[in-house]
């Protein structure tokens, strides 16, 4: 017989399979008290033939652990609200308890997927803090391994996308890619995921030869791959006739909705913090800034294979311009900036990512903002998804592309 | 740092700041009463030569004396960040008119100052915890709230998890709020 936990109910004495006292697992839709706001009350009052259901938290194409309850009348949904708080980490409290420089390694698992983008704004505003001059080799290895997290992310959700659809081949394709650059990435940070690269004034190593020769030996079939994974999901007409149309969003409501980066650019507003309100060296790179005016999934997800290509370009001009020199300023171990407050934010694949710090003259920081954009664009899901199938929440919310847990923090 | 705007500003809001505009790196700060914000930033958004139509964050400060709610804008007539600063929110009872009628993205954020500083946004109406579990009490990002560091503290002492209204023994005394009114 095999061993058994003492105080667990089993089957029998050969079937060692535990009897379970309650039900585990399963959500009442319903929250089990009287509602608290006007919106909930709202939500929770069925109207003639609506019904609830519920999806998550363990839904496989939430991209994370997330709740979404879903108000459908047949098979179409007039409303959902989203549940959130499964991830919840505290990680601005968590800043607030330690230094400056551990303070950054928290923030990587936030965007897991594109782990640089979440460290970058928090050393930028450091810097603000502490009026630290930046080496420029530095702020060009910034740039160049930040452009090619962007493509293996952009690449990750071309997979994502069409595995919510209902696609297998994409993901398979998407992480061939990514898994190219995350090892580059790996030779040269020592980690595949949570890199915890960037430093208060600087980087923490130069280039190596074998990033440099991953890198090269990459870059001769980049173009040619990324016209590969364009191909393979651009004619497809399952896919551009299911995604057109779907979820659109025009310009004002957009803006209103607070949306950044492809998502606000899929919607024709030219915004992008790498232009808008330049930081690092990208005023001194060329490049374009695409935008499209449909505003639906399609666009959305158009204008990220455009953005690769962007990427691309940068990169290729990173390792053309970049000069010679320190890659971190030197900084004492303990770092005190003067009482001030910083914003500093940077255009992460899903848009702006933003670190408002607040010094009060000690060595850690009295306030970390954290502000995520998977998280502000998660909420107008609420508002794209009315009218449409059940089946299509999760390609609408698959192509906002939002990382539960940076919603989550 | 855009030093047209900060006498642009000056002129336009002279009478509701509270205190001086600040400028440093590519930042513009202004401070003003919680009561002016509707206004503010109204004016902010709509008029023609400020045109900030992008709300980019939206967050609550605890300052261990008064609350604050930060507001960063960003507008294509200026290269600065502006932030905005509702000042002097009474630690017992913090409440600021929401900005849901400008930005509707800013329900959540709104939602998030609620549930992990207590600040009650008027006009929102969605206000309710977002983070934590509904029946929890506490507001873990003030300064009187202590991360767990003991085991004097943990659920098996009866303490529920993550949910600290005691301060240790040797930290300032402040006061404590179980709920905040109203929402």
């Amino acid at each position: 017989m095999t061993a058994t936990i003492p105080g667990r109910r089993y089957a029998s004495e050969d079937d060692p399979r535990v009897i379970l006292e309650e039900q585990v697992g399963v959500f009442e839709p319903v929250p089990p008290f009287p509602p608290r706001t006007e919106r909930e009350a709202e939500f929770y009052t069925l109207g003639d033939g609506e019904m609830f259901l519920n999806m998550g938290p363990q839904h496989p194409s939430t991209h994370g652990v997330l709740r979404v309850v879903l108000k459908i009348n047949g098979e179409v949904v007039t409303d959902l609200d989203p549940v959130l708080g499964y991830l919840h980490r505290g990680v601005e409290k968590l800043c607030e308890n330690a230094d400056y420089h551990q303070a950054i390694c928290y923030l990587d698992p936030l965007e897991y997927v594109s782990s640089l983008f979440c460290e970058w704004p928090a050393v930028m505003a450091f810097e603000k803090l502490l009026d630290v001059e930046v080496p420029r080799r530095a702020e060009y290895i910034r740039v160049l391994s930040g452009e090619l997290l962007r493509v293996a992310s952009h690449a990750l959700f071309m997979g994502w996308m069409a595995l919510d659809l209902g696609g297998l081949t994409p993901i398979l394709w998407s992480f061939i890619e990514r898994d190219e650059i995350v090892e580059m990435l790996g030779s040269l940070t020592g980690a595949r995921m949570l890199f915890n690269y960037y430093r208060i004034g600087g980087v923490n190593g130069d280039l190596n030869h074998e990033f440099m020769s991953r890198l090269g030996d990459w870059m001769t079939r980049a173009t040619e791959q990324h016209e590969a994974n364009v191909r393979l999901l651009n004619e497809n007409e399952i896919f551009v006739r299911r995604m057109r149309g779907l979820g659109q969003v025009d310009r004002e409501t957009a803006l209103r909705m607070c949306m950044t980066g492809p998502n606000l650019r899929a919607a024709g507003v030219p915004f992008d913090v790498r232009r808008s309100h330049p930081y690092s060296v990208y005023p001194e790179l060329d490049f374009d800034i695409p935008t499209r005016d449909e505003g639906d999934c399609l666009a959305r997800y158009l204008l990220r294979l455009d953005e690769v290509k962007q990427s691309l370009r940068i990169i290729d001009q990173c390792l053309h311009q970049m000069p010679d020199g320190p890659v971190i300023a030197k900084l004492p171990r303990l770092l005190r900036p003067r009482p001030g407050r910083a914003y500093a934010a940077v255009e992460s694949p899903r848009g702006q990512y933003a670190i408002y710090g607040i010094s009060d003259g000690t060595d850690q920081p009295f306030r970390m903002r954290i502000h995520d954009p998977s998280f502000v664009h998660l909420q107008s899901v609420g508002l794209l998804m009315p009218g449409h199938l059940i089946a299509d929440t999760m390609a609408v919310m698959a192509s906002l592309d939002p990382i539960m847990g940076g919603v989550d923090k | 740092m855009d030093r047209a705007l900060r006498r642009r500003i000056e002129a336009r809001f002279g009478e509701v700041l509270t205190g001086p505009v600040r400028q440093r790196h590519d930042e513009t700060e202004l401070r003003l009463a919680p009561g002016d914000v509707t206004t503010v930033m109204r004016a902010l958004h709509d008029e023609p030569d400020l045109r900030f139509r992008f709300l980019a964050d939206l967050c609550g400060v605890d300052t261990g004396l008064v609350m604050q709610v930060v507001y960063h804008l960003w507008s294509d007539s200026t290269p600065d960040w502006l932030r905005v600063i509702a000042d002097g929110l009474p630690r017992d009872d913090p409440r600021v008119p929401s900005v849901t009628f400008l930005w509707k993205g800013a329900e959540w954020m709104e939602r998030e100052a609620y549930d992990m500083f207590g600040i009650t946004f008027e006009g929102n109406r969605d206000l309710r915890r977002i983070y934590m579990p509904p029946d929890y009490t506490s507001f873990p990002l003030r300064k009187d709230f202590y991360l767990a560091d003991d085991a004097a503290r943990s659920p098996g002492a009866g303490v529920r998890h993550m949910e600290r209204t005691h301060a240790p023994r040797n930290a300032t005394k402040t006061s404590l709020l179980r709920h905040a009114k109203g929402a």
